[in-house]
């Protein structure tokens, strides 16, 4: 049944190199023969089901078609039907290609040493550079003139989202692709852990996904709301300035004592209804620590904002639109953002 | 979150202004393309489908939206193939897929052997091979934008403070979107213009005194074109009139018939 012209998505396309595995499948950079253009090709199996189609891949692959109109949210260009060595229909999510991720990104600058706070890199700048390593000294500048830049984009494309009612729930360094010419950053994989899911090692998938994971998730709540998606910004704010994971967990217990350690272990007073959320126990008692203590070099803007993602009652946390609206993005030009 | 058809891009009413404008530049992926409106083959095909499923509606209770879906879907599809001759099959494992396909979306279960008990009975293989070819002709663009998605904005826009005149007046509204959904001229109007006629004779129909501010606040609105508008409207005004010229005869005749041969009988009709 086949269309004449309509090519098989192995015809269409030459895989270059595999650029990626995990949760969603196999993941190659590929030429579009037609074109020459450069693709992201995301495959996976069609799971053989007695009604057709799975309803959740025909769900997210939707979702994935109609959020693909905002410039932060990576695009899906087409869905292309093949075959394996096996018979079995395969689905080839056709992507815009970006080059790196935040999660390189943010390794290529640990590789440069301490941090310098930017309001200090400023003063120096203005009173004499030349002390200083060039290269050393650029780098570090370059990073915090774009630290707003990244975070505003992150949070609109999360508006995005949330504006349709989409939930990302699994948003990490790694899930945000870059175009480091540019500096433009994207979300990707929207619903793919959920639709695609692969078997995976349960200890590596936990590692992976721990960090960024809200506490009302590692407590059990069963009612997931946009908060989650917020509070992995926070984390990723955090990570973007220090270059390290802010609450690196290996373990759902030992996830939640690095978040009760920096920001106090929750009570009702706080956060009403914690104790009786399905994983609560008890826990070692601390007190709340300044943020400042774990993101010494971000501002007192910035560090307010953190906060507000950062707040235990979900209702209570800001939402990405509340975000972009925050002060610290006032002196930030965001005309092609 | 669910699929709403009433709000496909949008899910929290407090970010409507986000979207709208969104909302009305993605329609037009969401119409079956233009050249099939004339071809007589398309008519006859989608006719026949349309019966199959209003039938199916009523014989397995399935949510309305389901099959308004459905025959969305199917208009998609089939103004995008040539319509196969000789192939009886063919327009059964396309409303099964169609019907399949759209409950999927709504979340619904709907077995392919409930469907399928009136008729010949397909592998689910096959219908996953057609569901494919569907999904593949509509770019996976199943989260359909439809009539239904434009009614709270443009009842916005007439600033109507009365909740429950609002609520009738959609619920009006949507049903005779519904009843609709029967003729195949009005594929040649936007989703959007379809609802805000609709929703004109809805006003019309209900709050007569209330028509005028209503009609003036949507035939405002900068998305609409109002000299297509006019057309669209005087079309629904012809089906409707249709509408209340067969109810009249069905009254004075004190039929029995069910509504399933109501529309079959509307089928042959539409086929002269």
């Amino acid at each position: 049944m086949e269309k004449t012209g309509v090519l098989s998505a192995k015809e269409a396309f030459e895989k270059l190199e595999k650029v990626g595995e995990g949760t969603y499948g196999k993941v190659y950079r590929a030429r579009e023969k037609a074109t020459g253009k450069i693709v992201a090709l995301k495959k996976t199996r069609l799971h053989e089901d007695e009604e057709g189609v799975p309803p959740t891949t025909l769900r997210e692959v939707s979702i994935l078609r109609m959020l693909s109109r905002d410039p932060h949210v990576v695009r899906l260009m087409d869905v292309k039907q093949g075959q394996n060595k096996e018979g079995k229909t395969v689905l080839y999510l056709v992507f815009e290609y970006m080059d790196t991720d935040l999660k390189k990104f943010i390794r290529s600058f640990r590789q440069s040493g301490e941090t310098i706070p930017p309001h200090i890199i400023k003063v120096i700048l203005s009173i004499c550079p030349s002390i200083f390593n060039i290269r050393f000294f650029f780098v570090h500048l370059f990073l915090s003139i774009w630290l707003q830049s990244l975070m505003y984009q992150l949070c609109k494309g999360v508006a995005f989202c949330h504006g349709h009612g989409i939930l990302h729930r699994d948003l990490k360094p790694h899930n945000l692709l870059m175009d480091r010419k540019t500096m433009m950053l994207k979300i990707a994989d929207l619903g793919l852990a959920r639709a695609f899911t692969v078997p995976i090692k349960k200890y590596t998938h936990e590692i992976l996904t721990l960090w960024y994971r809200a506490p009302e998730v590692l407590l059990g709540a069963t009612h997931y709301s946009m908060a989650v998606d917020m509070w992995s910004v926070g984390c990723i704010f955090a990570e973007l300035v220090t270059k390290q994971a802010l609450f690196p967990g290996d373990s759902e217990l030992q996830q939640l004592l690095h978040i009760f350690r920096l920001l106090g272990t929750p009570n009702e007073d706080v956060w009403p209804g914690v104790s009786k959320l399905m994983n609560w126990h008890e826990y070692p008692q601390w007190n709340p620590q300044s943020l400042s203590t774990a993101v010494p070099s971000l501002d007192e803007l910035g560090l307010d904002l953190l906060s507000q993602m950062l707040k235990y009652e979900p209702s209570k946390r800001i939402s990405a639109k509340k975000a972009m609206e925050h002060v610290y993005f006032d002196d930030l030009d965001k005309r092609h953002l | 979150m669910e699929f709403d058809l009433e709000d496909p891009l949008v899910s929290l009413e407090e970010e409507q202004t986000f979207t709208i404008s969104e909302l009305f530049a993605s329609e037009s992926e969401h119409v079956p393309s233009p050249n099939c409106l004339t071809s007589t083959h398309f008519r006859v095909f989608c006719c026949e489908a349309i019966s199959l499923i209003l039938q199916v509606q009523v014989s397995c209770k399935l949510d309305p939206f389901v099959a308004y879906l459905a025959i969305n879907y199917l208009h998609r599809f089939m103004s995008s193939q040539e319509i196969p001759q000789g192939k009886p099959w063919f327009l059964r494992l396309v409303v099964i897929s169609c019907l399949s396909l759209a409950s999927k979306m709504k979340n619904t279960t709907l077995s392919f052997l409930v469907i399928q008990k009136e008729g010949c009975y397909f592998k689910a293989q096959s219908i996953q091979r057609m569901e494919l070819l569907i999904l593949g002709a509509l770019k996976w663009r199943m989260r359909s934008i439809t009539p239904f998605s434009f009614l709270h904005f443009f009842i916005s826009l007439a600033e109507i403070k009365d909740q429950s005149l609002k609520q009738a007046l959609k619920s009006r509204a949507s049903e005779i979107i519904f009843n609709a959904q029967n003729d195949i001229k009005l594929l040649e109007y936007k989703p959007s213009t379809v609802a805000a006629t609709a929703l004109i004779f809805a006003s019309h129909e209900l709050f007569p005194q209330q028509y005028s501010i209503l009609r003036a606040s949507i035939t405002a609105s900068e998305y609409l074109d109002g000299e297509t508008l006019s057309k669209c409207f005087d079309l629904m005004q012809d089906m409707m009139r249709m509408e209340a010229k067969e109810l009249m005869i069905d009254t004075s005749f004190l039929s029995t018939e069910t509504p399933v041969s109501m529309l079959e009988r509307n089928t042959k009709r539409q086929r002269i």
